[in-house]
């Protein structure tokens, strides 16, 4: 996806929103605190806020209507139409393709006979995110699709959005108020303060110190009780007894453990050998990526350097198996 | 009884006639971002603080013979002065304001990022006003014809000026209690009058609640 913004925007609160805007990326973040203009730029992005330029991928669309934008707009409160099913709210753009094969992928294909009075909270965003995809976008914009959940539904969402991404390769923006939550999935961010662009590049490059809370995201099949097999890596997992097949697991990036040589005697069950593949720096901290599996462990700029911590370098990553938690099947 | 039956079929056709108007101003009036709002608003308010008197009067003036839209509807063969047509019109416009009131008060429970989404899934503003707003609006929509159909039922200044007292074609219930009241042991002979219009207004009303509750459940707009 390759998006240009100009967004000029004045609010008759006194707020007003400045951002131009160029970027080349699959996922685009827009992070920053609650009343910085991300959801403003969105629905710019989106053509409710009117008088916007936005070019994507070589298209003007600054003159087009929102309906014939071709944006799917998802948002936190899922906004489900409450007259219809669950199949005529997929069913409802005139664009929609199949409905089934989308309802399958994100797990709602038992829903598509209810009424959204009876969906539950996650049914109801996943039901909002298939009817977006099913009117086949040209850009995904999603508004806080993290906001208002606890921790294991913020995973399972954080998840599913990362499988949408994966499964139906539909360019996203992606806005949130926690810049961690974006940086998993997001390729390129975008930090807005007080309606202005506060810093932009690769999401990873805008964490700071005090946002190391970085998740792994691990898509595995279940070998054996608790044992789950990711990029042919055998990994322990805290997972129910009943879990089988294909499986979603997440781990935090400060739960990785790094060491040069495998430790002696550790209580923790996964003891990995792998190869450092990135380093990057985070305000006081080092992101470093690992290939096989692929994960992200964070360590403090002291630790690194005592490490010798280099791309290419061996490693020994260390994860207790209880700080893998498991999300849930695989769906998509 | 031949009163009640021309109350019934005018409250009825007073409704019916401003059904459509009523939803296009309400929209008008909510949604819409056009200029002249308040002077529409304005408009619209008339009736109900206008003497019912003067409004009948006014509606007289237009619709005579010799009044603007008096002569064209008495071309099409569509008198209104002093028929029954007349009778509907006098309700339809006393009756109007609270429709519209309703309607309104409906469209503004419609969350209208319902309306951004249906726009954003690629349908029309008008296919959004058809397939989303107007669904939702439909609780509204029952309960302000509700109440005009029985605003309608009682209308009485207005009607007397421009329908008259017609038996039989524009006596509508008001107007029949009016004329036994006037007569000499007329009182006597309205205590079932006043009984069937009081039950009308309340059965109206109370259905039209019904409805509204039984479809925001349906809904869950009402929690």
């Amino acid at each position: 996806m390759k998006l240009e913004v100009n967004a000029n925007v004045r609010r008759p609160n006194g707020f007003r929103l400045e951002v131009e805007l160029s970027c080349e990326t699959p996922v685009l973040g827009l992070v920053g605190p609650s009343g910085c203009g991300k959801s403003t730029l969105l629905d710019a992005i989106a053509g409710i806020e009117p008088g916007a330029h936005v070019v994507l991928d070589d298209h003007d669309l600054s003159r087009v209507p929102l309906h014939r934008r071709g944006v799917g707009y998802v948002t936190q409160d899922a906004l489900l139409f409450p007259h219809l099913t669950v199949r005529r709210n997929l069913a409802y753009s005139p664009t929609a393709g199949p409905i089934e094969a989308v309802a399958r992928a994100l797990g709602i294909a038992h829903l598509l006979d209810r009424m959204p009075r009876h969906l539950s909270g996650g049914e109801r965003r996943r039901t909002a995110l298939a009817r977006a995809i099913v009117s086949r976008p040209k850009i995904l914009l999603l508004d806080e699709p993290f906001g208002g959940l606890d921790e294991t539904r913020r995973r399972e969402a954080l998840a599913l959005v990362g499988d949408v991404n994966r499964a139906f390769r539909i360019p996203m923006v992606i806005v949130s108020h926690v810049t961690e939550e974006v940086i998993g999935l997001a390729d390129h961010t975008v930090r807005l303060e007080l309606g202005r662009m506060s810093a932009a590049g690769p999401s990873i490059t805008l964490l700071s110190a005090s946002e190391t809370r970085v998740d792994n995201y691990l898509v595995g099949r279940v070998v054996g009780p608790g044992r789950v097999a990711v990029d042919g890596v055998e990994l322990r997992a805290a997972m129910p007894a009943e879990a089988h097949g294909s499986v979603r697991l997440a781990c935090y990036a400060h739960d990785v453990l790094l060491a040069k040589h495998p430790p002696v005697e550790v209580s923790a069950r996964n003891v990995i050998s792998s190869r450092i593949t990135a380093v990057i720096p985070t305000g006081h901290a080092m992101l470093v990526e690992i290939e096989r599996p692929r994960l992200r462990a964070i360590v403090t700029s002291e630790a690194a350097a005592a490490m010798d911590v280099q791309v290419g370098r061996e490693i020994v990553a260390i994860i207790k198996a209880t700080a893998i938690t498991f999300l849930g099947s695989a769906s998509c | 009884m031949e009163s009640v039956w021309i109350s019934l079929q005018v409250g009825a056709a007073a409704t019916l006639l401003s059904l459509p108007a009523a939803i296009v101003v309400a929209w008008f009036l909510e949604r819409s971002r056009m200029p002249g709002r308040q002077v529409v608003q304005t408009l619209v308010w008339l009736p109900l603080v206008l003497p019912p008197v003067v409004t009948g009067y006014l509606l007289l003036k237009a619709f005579s013979p010799r009044g603007a839209l008096g002569q064209v509807l008495d071309g099409l063969a569509m008198p209104v002065a002093f028929h029954w047509l007349g009778a509907v019109t006098a309700a339809a416009v006393v009756g109007f304001p609270l429709f519209v009131m309703m309607i309104v008060l409906a469209m503004k429970a419609v969350d209208p990022r319902l309306e951004i989404i249906s726009c954003s899934l690629g349908r029309s503003p008008w296919q959004t006003f058809w397939r989303v707003t107007l669904p939702l609006c439909w609780p509204g929509i029952l309960v302000g014809a509700a109440i005009s159909f029985a605003r309608g039922l009682g209308e009485f200044g207005a009607t007397i000026v421009l329908a008259g007292r017609i038996p039989g074609e524009t006596e509508t219930i008001p107007l029949r209690i009016y004329a036994e009241l006037d007569a000499p042991g007329g009182e006597h002979r309205i205590t079932g009058l006043v009984m069937v219009s009081i039950a009308l207004c309340v059965l109206a009303v109370i259905a039209a609640r019904a409805l509204d509750v039984w479809y925001r459940r349906r809904l869950e707009l009402e929690r």
